[in-house]
């Protein structure tokens, strides 16, 4: 029985966290750093401890410190988040060997799934579907121009312990193999301390689908559907939806049954992301795991009404899963924008200062998750995540509407700030995106044509039209309701037929 | 508290490990390194098991017995001290000293503050005691490693603004100092 949590995170994620151990009756102990020590999270706490100074290698990663706040405070688990050191398992063997329950898979599989090559191999005894490629790390230019000459161009090079959209490099044709390698093996090197990079075909035009499971230790497993995070900036996600539209049911049911059963085959517990690239037929094809909660879980609870950290943390507990595959229930489609601290017309470099102005929007269907509030500071210390903007609605059209008119609610600014919300209102605005037939290179190739009508948008300030009826009558209705296993959609077809 | 009693020090992150890396200049000589090895033994409080030393990266390990009757021994005291539980942590942080004839010691981690070298012990130091620049003033106990803390100038003792025992975090206020000049 978990009576006390510490939070080993820090901005939107800990106050998430928070809010759901007050809801279970769990006090919370907030360890923050000397940045943070008057952040939201803090406020919210039952306890805070300052673990080190702004630098996050000196407090957020320090595990000394934060195995030491727990122990001193009294907390029986702690929960990582994501990022900082939510994919470490030596913390968690740490956490394990000081009697506190951490909140995540056991180390060994968060280790095997860590490692690209590892998982990629696993999944595929477990019988999941991949790339043509390599599963083992490439040692040579020589070897590795064998393998792309055998499964065809254009490849990717993927460094095995590659993350977070660095390390990779496409090469469209065997001249340019050599310089491709040599240089991805270096960036892996210096950002990841291992140089071992792998092989597989490129596909073009695919799509980011990703499926939640949650897996007891019981080995019982669920889906929970499944999120198009194709809308990524050089591999790193703007914003995500659920469900994956442009896929049929039976092909999404078919995702989900693999994903569990991939994560059920490594002894996987916890909540946790099995990622796929999905080509124009609908075929899956492995990517990797992520062992951790992710940014963009709220997308998944706004469609099923489940609460991943309440799973999360009764799955640490030792609680058999209360619920069976048939019970989960996607309805809807949910949208999610990640606001961050950026200016995308310079390059999406931070920009980091004071927020003189910060208004969230509200209203039906609009939840907003932020760990900052109007006057704070935003530290050049930690990532530019301001706030995840997420709507539901019960069509993909109506969320669209609605997400365009919750960002013209939001109100930051501040000296020097920029964001990324009107990047997102010319998202919306995109016929691609509104006809759901963009690719997970849409972002990159059409950036500049994005960032002028993100530049528009601004001029126009309040006179900008809001997304309605016309652009939805432009775009066909889905051929098939939205859910999984014929279950009937919660909400009536009256409901959902455009004006 | 768990079976496995050894947590490594990293290079950095605790600067009582520092602290306690052999001061001779000259690694070649075992005997200096014995001797030092030896006193370490000597002043650590609690019972011991292994103290393992390394030359290349100059990392030293200390182990202790299980349950350490001393450290529970303190760490009663500190419950019974404040049954409240332990949110005083939140409230550590005190309001900067604007009088520059004042100087402070501050946490440099989080842990549990001993006054004393072992329990039972005269503290290190008292008010009105003179503390020189590296003089040991308190031990923070975490991971199960003791690590001194020193003053960072030599100055009188004004305040010690923590109990034997209690919880301590980063930059937490430990003791005022007055500065020398002021005191002569």
């Amino acid at each position: 029985m978990i009576r006390k949590l510490l939070i080993a995170n820090r901005g939107e994620i800990a106050v998430r966290i928070a809010r759901t151990c007050r809801e279970m009756g769990i006090e919370v102990v907030a360890v923050h750093s000397s940045a943070d020590r008057d952040s939201e999270v803090v406020r919210l706490a039952d306890i805070a401890v300052n673990i080190g100074p702004p630098a996050p290698r000196r407090s957020y990663l320090n595990i000394p410190n934060i195995v030491e706040a727990a122990l001193q405070t009294g907390a029986d688990a702690i929960h990582p988040g994501y990022g900082f050191l939510s994919e470490d398992p030596d913390f968690a063997e740490i956490c394990e060997s000081a009697g506190l329950t951490f909140i995540g898979p056991p180390p060994s599989v968060m280790q095997d799934m860590g490692n690209k090559a590892t998982a990629r191999g696993l999944m595929q005894q477990a019988g999941l579907p991949m790339l043509p490629g390599v599963v083992e790390p490439v040692r040579s230019v020589g070897d590795g121009q064998e393998i792309a000459a055998d499964i065809g161009y254009p490849v990717i090079i993927k460094a095995a312990a590659g993350g977070g959209g660095r390390g990779m490099s496409v090469v469209h044709s065997a001249a340019d193999f050599s310089e491709a390698f040599v240089s991805t093996r270096e960036v892996a090197r210096a950002i990841f301390n291992d140089p071992a990079v792998y092989v597989e075909r490129y596909l073009a035009g695919a799509r980011h689908v990703e499926v939640q499971v949650l897996c007891d230790q019981y080995g019982n497993g669920v889906f929970l559907g499944e999120r198009d995070c194709s809308l990524q900036r050089r591999h790193q996600k703007l914003l995500e939806e659920a469900p994956a539209a442009h896929m049929t049911v039976a092909q999404r049911e078919h995702l989900g049954a693999l994903a569990v059963r991939g994560a059920l085959s490594v002894g996987y517990t916890g909540a946790g992301t099995m990622e796929f690239l999905v080509d124009g037929s609908g075929e899956p094809y492995f990517m990797e795991m992520n062992a951790r909660i992710q940014v963009e879980h709220p997308v998944t609870e706004m469609l099923t009404g489940i609460d991943l950290i309440r799973e999360q943390i009764l799955i640490a507990e030792g609680l058999p899963l209360a619920f069976g595959q048939q019970d989960v229930r996607c309805s809807g489609a949910a949208i999610e924008c990640r606001i961050n601290a950026e200016d995308p017309a310079r390059g999406f470099a931070p920009t980091p200062g004071r927020l003189d102005v910060y208004r969230a929007p509200a209203g039906p269907w609009t939840r907003l998750d932020t760990g900052y509030r109007e006057g704070d500071q935003v530290s050049p210390h930690y990532d530019s995540l301001l706030a995840k903007l997420i709507v539901w609605a019960p069509t993909r059209d109506q969320a669209l509407s609605r997400m365009d008119r919750a960002l013209a609610e939001m109100a930051v600014d501040g000296p020097g700030l920029s964001t990324t919300v009107t990047l997102h209102r010319a998202l919306l605005r995109h016929p691609d995106i509104r006809a759901d037939r963009h690719d997970v290179q849409f972002l990159d190739r059409e950036m500049p044509s994005l960032l002028a009508s993100a530049a528009e948008i601004h001029q126009q300030g309040p006179r900008v039209p809001s997304l309605t009826a016309d652009v939805v009558c432009a775009v066909p209705a889905p051929a098939e309701p939205i859910r999984l296993r014929g279950i009937t959609p919660r909400h009536t077809i009256e409901e959902v037929t455009p004006a | 508290m768990t079976a496995n009693n050894t947590i490594p020090s990293r290079n950095g992150d605790a600067p009582g490990a520092a602290a306690l890396r052999p001061t001779s200049d000259n690694p070649e000589s075992m005997l200096d390194l014995r001797q030092e090895v030896a006193e370490l033994a000597r002043t650590l409080p609690g019972d011991l098991r292994r103290i393992r030393v390394r030359g290349g990266d100059r990392e030293i390990e200390v182990e202790w017995a299980d349950q350490v009757r001393t450290l529970e021994s303190v760490v009663d005291q500190r419950t019974t001290a404040h049954p409240g539980g332990t949110g005083h942590l939140t409230t550590a942080v005190s309001p900067p000293i604007v009088d520059d004839a004042f100087t402070e010691v501050r946490a440099p981690l989080v842990g549990c503050y001993y006054a004393a070298p072992s329990p039972g012990a005269e503290p290190f130091v008292r008010v009105d005691d003179e503390v020189e620049a590296g003089t040991t003033v308190a031990i923070i106990e975490a991971m199960k490693l003791m690590n001194p803390i020193v003053a960072g100038e030599s100055g009188v003792v004004a305040e010690v603004l923590v109990s034997n025992g209690e919880s301590v975090e980063y930059d937490q206020i430990l003791l005022r100092l007055r500065r020398k000049e002021q005191a002569a």
